[in-house]
């Protein structure tokens, strides 16, 4: 069957997560298990003074109690290694780890946590971005030029990662400009929130470790635990059940380390999962809160002559995997625009937060939403349409972008037309409801990637992956590939995934890469394969190898349909010697290199494969409560070739939904003690089915050459971009003026809405 | 060790079958159905009755197994998601989530089909705002909710 025929997908995994018997981390037991606790600092950020666990040893079924001491002495993290498994003398957030305890039930870990006598000294906590980079604030990392950063990686005190994009002459294009706009936007910090807690479950065989655990990305949870714990890789396996939802939060490297310590302490399993209250406090996955000054100056004819921008992103406490934001949030501010003149200035600042990391589309929803806002703001001042403006001054073919990357075809300019021609923009609207239309870009990330096919003698598939599943259905996807190459139906493959020591490498449920690159091994894979076929068919059917075709579960000679040979009997016949096996891994697409200066460059600047949307947002606003309604959503997306169309659908609807929630409810609020105030889901909002408006998508295909199987690019993310940004501007058109803070609150909007009429 | 002091013993019906019970009477439906029964389905996804992955019909109803006590359930029927199946056929509401599209991550699946299945009872011809007030006990981060709320219309239809 051909993609471009299969009507429905269906997914491999459907049955097993519609019936109950799919098996999830938690879901595992082990005979002999035990019951991890950890003991969280509670504090933000306090020198320690004291840490006792003498007593919690001593409690009746408890057979395993870590601290610092028990682990190897080293920090960790990609980039910048600012992190410990443990508190060692400082705490820096509340959820770090004291120490970890396994006992033979929850009861007994839980009192045993409870003894642990911890004692310290209080640190002023650092909140605040602008102040933490002022001088004479307190040093979240005292020592911090001694870490060791990797790359071009640009540290200030209290700055992990500097970057800026300097084009042009900044100060001329500002000159040459009849108006200059100037905008302050300030998003709160939120959370990833998979409905699935993260669970892990570690059993250890002679001086090998098998972890089950919740991660998006097995074999960097592999690496981290290799790292920590000072073991080769030969001796870490990270076998990942279904995993139920991760949006980045379950990303990194968290707790398997923490819990195969454990394991190996007590010499019993033992496993960890998360109430939902440490599923808030604990990661260091949340999406980082972020202030945003632009500056753009446009002609009065609406051409733009320059854009400053200056950020400061929330890091929280630890880098993760965060030092790419800066650089990343400069192209977002800097946006999918025509400017001869750009200057932007991005610093990931140390806090006494939650460590942020990537969740879908880091910093993109909110740099995107202070753009976007920011545009509307342009296009009022000079009495501009709004999507006139975005027609005249957006990226296109030919044209270069902030960086001075110069695009081939692309889609944003019929994104823009299609969006809001599938929307009520323009259209006499009921009182209290307007559109708002923002567009939005991001990148794909072509990485390494490798998968083994393999066909058995009954003429069964097998897809042995490294990719991981999380519910996008990429994972799933790869059948079609595989089937397409070989003749077969998709239902003919087996999937064998997330399991470091089955498969080759790859990078994960991460960036949206998982079509991209894992389908381009996969196809390659499957290639070897249909050669080996074509050998054995050639020999049965007496003709030459390159003169057989694949299709429909037959081998036949290329003209005669009826010189064939089942698929099945050739797997039967090569079973008996040469067997069926290919491995595939590919060449992945390149980086475009971009000619802008980059400071602390992180290597996102040049955008393989770039994803572009526009969205067109019907909103109703009670103006006097400051709630507002989505009614209506208009997306459209280039993401290339759609390879899965149901899918592609529900990733476009899934991150819309998220993009509502981080618009209009899904914020975090700190105490000045630096701790979360809503760490629960009665506090903190999501967007329920009874919220759920009304979604019509386009996808715009244009096939990209350097990018996926087929010109596909990623998706997974991108939906999440211009969400909050098209629902704040419909917001502005009813109230007169932006709200200038993320997540735009009832309480928040209904402000500005009093400050502008009164 | 401090778990359990006394425990209770009761019989629970799960699914048609019933089960011998020796639990904390402090011990909630969801803990007793994945531990005691044995049965993983039904998710813990908050403790707190905001997510409804643990949603279960007790005696038809809808309840989020988390925070309803197990002693309170011996003498009523309980089902689960591994009771919806009829025979070795899906439901109709698992085979159109699947067919829709309304399956991503699958975490929140098993409590939005028992919801489903509650309202579907109840009301066999709801209206889209029927489903969607059916269903907003159900937190999904993955859909958008939109392609469940078609399955559950399509089922309804049906």
């Amino acid at each position: 069957m051909s993609l471009n025929e299969a009507p429905k997908f269906v997914r491999a995994d459907g049955p097993d997560k519609v019936t109950g018997s799919g098996r999830y981390t938690a879901d595992m037991n082990m005979t002999g298990q035990l019951v991890a606790k950890f003991r969280y600092a509670d504090v933000a950020h306090a020198r320690v003074t004291k840490i006792d666990v003498s007593a919690a040893k001593a409690t009746p079924g408890v057979l395993a109690v870590l601290t610092a001491a028990d682990v190897p002495d080293l920090r960790y993290s990609p980039v910048v290694p600012d992190r410990t498994l443990f508190v060692k003398d400082v705490v820096r957030f509340e959820g770090e780890i004291v120490a970890a305890v396994a006992a033979v039930n929850a009861a007994t870990a839980q009192a045993a946590v409870d003894s642990i006598v911890f004692e310290y000294d209080g640190l002023p906590v650092v909140t605040d971005l602008e102040a933490a980079l002022a001088d004479g604030s307190p040093i979240v990392h005292e020592g911090w030029e001694s870490y060791g950063v990797s790359g071009d990686t640009v540290q200030r005190p209290n700055v992990a990662s500097f970057s800026s994009i300097e084009k042009g002459d900044i100060r001329a294009g500002l000159a040459a400009a009849d108006h200059v706009i100037t905008s302050r936007y300030v998003a709160d910090a939120s959370h990833a929130l998979p409905i699935e807690p993260r669970a892990v479950l570690a059993q250890w065989e002679g001086n090998k470790v098998t972890i089950w655990t919740s991660t998006q990305v097995p074999f960097d949870a592999r690496n981290g635990v290799c790292e920590t714990l000072q073991m080769p890789s030969s001796r870490v396996r990270i076998i990942v059940p279904h995993l139920g939802g991760g949006f980045g939060g379950k990303c990194g490297f968290h707790f398997e380390a923490h819990i195969a310590a454990l394991a190996r302490a007590s010499k019993r399993p033992v496993k960890l999962v998360f109430s939902r209250r440490e599923e808030f406090l604990a990661p260091d996955r949340r999406r980082e809160g972020m202030i945003v000054d632009i500056t753009t100056g446009v002609t009065n004819d609406g051409t733009i002559t320059a854009r400053e921008g200056w950020i400061a992103i929330d890091n929280g406490a630890y880098t993760a995997d965060a030092a790419f934001f800066p650089q990343l949030a400069a192209m977002h501010v800097a946006g999918p625009y025509v400017s001869p003149n750009v200057f932007v200035e991005s610093s990931l600042v140390y806090t006494n937060h939650q460590p942020s990391g990537s969740v879908r589309a880091p910093t993109a929803p909110q740099a995107c939403w202070a753009l976007e806002s920011h545009t509307d703001e342009i296009a009022r001042t000079i009495g501009m349409d709004p999507v006139d403006f975005r027609r005249k001054n957006t990226v296109d073919e030919g044209l270069e972008g902030p960086a001075a990357q110069v695009y081939g075809e692309i889609g944003l300019r019929r994104c823009l037309e299609t969006a809001v021609a599938n929307s009520a923009y323009g259209s006499q609207l009921p009182e209290n409801e307007a559109v708002g239309v923002a567009v939005g870009w991001w990148p794909s990330f072509p990485g390494p990637s490798g998968a083994y096919i393999k066909v058995d003698a009954d003429g069964s598939g097998q897809i042995i992956t490294g990719a991981q599943e999380c519910g996008t259905g990429s994972v799933m996807t790869l059948r079609y590939l595989a089937a397409e190459e070989l003749g077969m139906e998709p239902e003919d493959f087996e999937l064998v995934y997330q399991d470091t020591s089955a498969a080759p490498y790859d990078t994960g449920a991460t960036g949206s890469q998982t079509l991209l690159n894992n389908g381009r091994a996969v196809i390659e894979g499957a290639r070897e394969v249909a050669a080996q076929l074509r050998d054995v068919a050639a020999d049965q059917l007496e003709a030459a190898a390159g003169d057989i075709v694949l299709a429909d579960g037959f081998a036949h000679v290329s003209g005669s349909p009826d010189r064939n040979v089942s698929i099945v009997e050739l797997a039967g016949i090569a079973a008996e010697g040469e067997m069926l096996i290919g491995k595939g891994s590919g060449t992945p697409p390149d980086y475009p290199t971009v000619s802008a200066t980059c400071v602390g460059d992180q290597g996102v600047a040049g955008w393989a494969g770039p994803q572009f949307s526009c969205h067109a947002v019907r909103v109703r606003l009670d103006r006097d409560t400051g709630v507002v309604r989505v009614l209506e959503i208009s997306a459209a997306h280039d993401s290339g070739t759609i390879i899965n169309p149901i899918a592609a659908h529900g990733q476009v609807e899934g991150g819309i939904t998220m993009g509502i929630g981080q618009a209009l409810s899904e914020g975090t609020v700190y105490g000045d003690d630096a701790k979360q105030r809503n760490a629960g889901l009665l506090e903190y909002k999501l967007q329920t089915a009874a919220d759920a408006p009304l979604v019509t998508t386009e996808f715009i295909e244009i096939p990209d050459p350097n990018a996926g199987p087929r010109g596909a690019k990623g998706l997974a993310e991108a939906p999440n971009v211009p969400t909050a940004a098209a629902i704040a501007n419909a917001v502005a058109q009813l109230i007169g003026e932006p709200v200038r803070q993320l997540p735009m609150t009832p309480e928040r909007v209904w402000a500005v809405s009093e400050g502008s009429s009164s | 060790m401090s778990e359990s002091a006394t425990p209770q013993n009761f019989d629970l019906e799960v699914n048609g079958i019933s089960y011998p019970i020796s639990a904390d009477q402090g011990k909630n439906l969801l803990s007793v159905i994945r531990e005691d029964v044995g049965l993983t389905g039904t998710k813990e996804g908050c403790d707190d009755c905001e997510c409804g992955a643990c949603m279960v019909l007790l005696d038809g109803q809808p309840v989020n197994s988390c925070s309803y006590l197990a002693v309170q359930a011996q003498g009523r029927t309980v089902t689960t998601i591994e009771g919806v199946m009829q025979g070795e056929e899906m439901h109709a509401l698992q085979r159109n989530l699947l067919d829709e599209g309304g399956v991503q991550c699958g975490f929140c699946t098993p409590g939005m089909i028992m919801s489903a299945h509650a309202l579907l009872d109840r009301n066999s011809n709801p209206t889209p705002e029927d489903v969607k007030i059916g269903l907003s006990g159900n937190l999904c981060r993955c859909t958008g909710y939109a392609k469940i709320l078609a399955a559950v219309e399509k089922t309804a239809a049906e």
